[in-house]
């Protein structure tokens, strides 16, 4: 394509145990929508956003993982071309919550060093069922020094929130250049090439 | 004497109901029988209730015999469920002794169409090219838009290639040459996806 209509392309990954909504928080930002049946994603999947930052129009290839262990050797391979990470944890889930520590692990061994993480106590609209309190969530994001919000995708709480504050956290550290589409890595799924129009030549 | 010739069969009287066998009936029977002839050596007014005493003890007997055959009906159904349950259960754990080999494997059942049958590499190839082409879907999705829109103009020698998936273009002015050498870019990128 010789022309793009976005000026930057972020990927960012949702990782987190089976069933915290990291798919619906992912259609709620992509379409605005939020569907109850719980339909567990097989493997690794993808949306598109694009989203206005600073004057700039940036894509987001967001990929949805499967929360299951059984796909772990299929996602893992797609940390690496991550720029942002997004854990999710569910608020009514204390195992959920507990696994944090080895979500962040994974990071550790398969992402990039600088890649951008985030915490998300997701579900926050059922607080009747709430297992883990705020300040758990708050003081373990504070012990990594990683950001948290929590979100509701069912109330549409904090989810656009989320992701625009950390598309703009990777914003900050990119150095200010031209977008480059080559240093797209098809083989790992971001074979997303855009063009910019140029009605008038 | 006559103490120890009654005694066996007056211990039928002594008996729980549910244990009662026809052989004990008639031995009440003769009890009953031998007091009534007793009864009976002193005068006939006893004889229509003797009649009425004999009806009740065939009543007695064919009950007696009734309950017996049933419990014996029902001990046998629960002996044939009995060894069936155990070849059942004999034929399963043989079975899985020899399937399950170690702790970390799983038994297939063959049979079951919903089975798993392709391995972790090939689903990772087929999501991969899924998801492709859901990416190339996106951009082709995306392009046909600004088409539509009008933003980019249509390049006459591109229309020819491209007509056949996208004749909603078609209606847009020609573009400059410029365009047009843009547009064989375009199209390159699409055929390359193809031969992928």
């Amino acid at each position: 394509m010789a022309k793009k209509t976005y000026d930057l392309l972020f990927k960012l990954l949702l990782i987190g145990d089976s069933g915290v909504g990291k798919t619906c928080v992912l259609f709620r930002f992509s379409d605005d929508a939020f569907n109850t049946t719980f339909i567990s994603t097989i493997g690794i999947d993808f949306k598109i956003k694009t989203v206005e930052l600073q004057g700039k129009k940036i894509k987001l290839q967001i990929w949805d993982t499967a929360g299951q262990e059984r796909f772990h050797t299929i996602t893992t391979s797609y940390y690496r071309g991550a720029m942002g990470i997004m854990l999710v944890y569910d608020i009514t889930n204390a195992k959920s919550f507990e696994n944090i520590s080895k979500w962040l692990r994974n990071i550790d061994e398969h992402a990039n060093e600088d890649v951008e993480r985030m915490l998300l106590g997701n579900k926050c609209d059922m607080e009747d069922k709430r297992v883990v309190p705020k300040a758990k969530g708050e003081q373990i994001a504070r012990e990594h020094g990683i950001r948290f919000f929590e979100t509701s995708a069912k109330a549409n709480i904090s989810i656009e929130k989320a992701f625009l504050t950390l598309a703009e956290d990777i914003l900050r550290k990119t150095p200010v250049k031209e977008p480059n589409s080559e240093n797209v890595d098809i083989s790992s799924g971001s074979g997303v090439t855009g063009w910019k129009s140029k009605c008038c030549s | 004497m006559e103490f120890g010739d009654e005694s066996s069969p007056a211990l039928a009287f002594e008996k729980d109901a549910f244990e009662l066998t026809a052989e004990d009936v008639y031995d009440i029977s003769y009890v009953i029988g031998r007091d009534l002839l007793k009864i009976s050596r002193t005068g006939d007014e006893v004889s229509d209730l003797q009649f009425r005493i004999v009806r009740v003890l065939e009543m007695f007997e064919t009950l007696v015999n009734k309950y017996n055959l049933s419990v014996e009906e029902l001990r046998m159904e629960r002996d044939n469920l009995k060894s069936e349950l155990d070849r059942i259960v004999k034929e399963s754990s043989c079975g899985q002794a020899t399937h399950t080999a170690g702790p970390n494997q799983l038994v297939v059942d063959l049979t079951d169409p919903n089975r798993p049958r392709f391995t972790m590499q090939e689903l990772k190839e087929v999501l991969q090219e899924r998801n492709q082409l859901k990416a190339q879907l996106m951009v082709a999705q995306e392009e046909l838009q600004l088409y539509k829109s009008g933003i980019l103009p249509r390049a006459e020698p591109a229309m020819v290639e491209v007509d056949l998936e996208t004749p909603a273009a078609t209606e847009h002015s020609p573009a400059t040459i410029n365009d047009a050498k843009e547009e064989k870019t375009t199209i390159g990128k699409l055929f390359s996806f193809r031969r992928k």
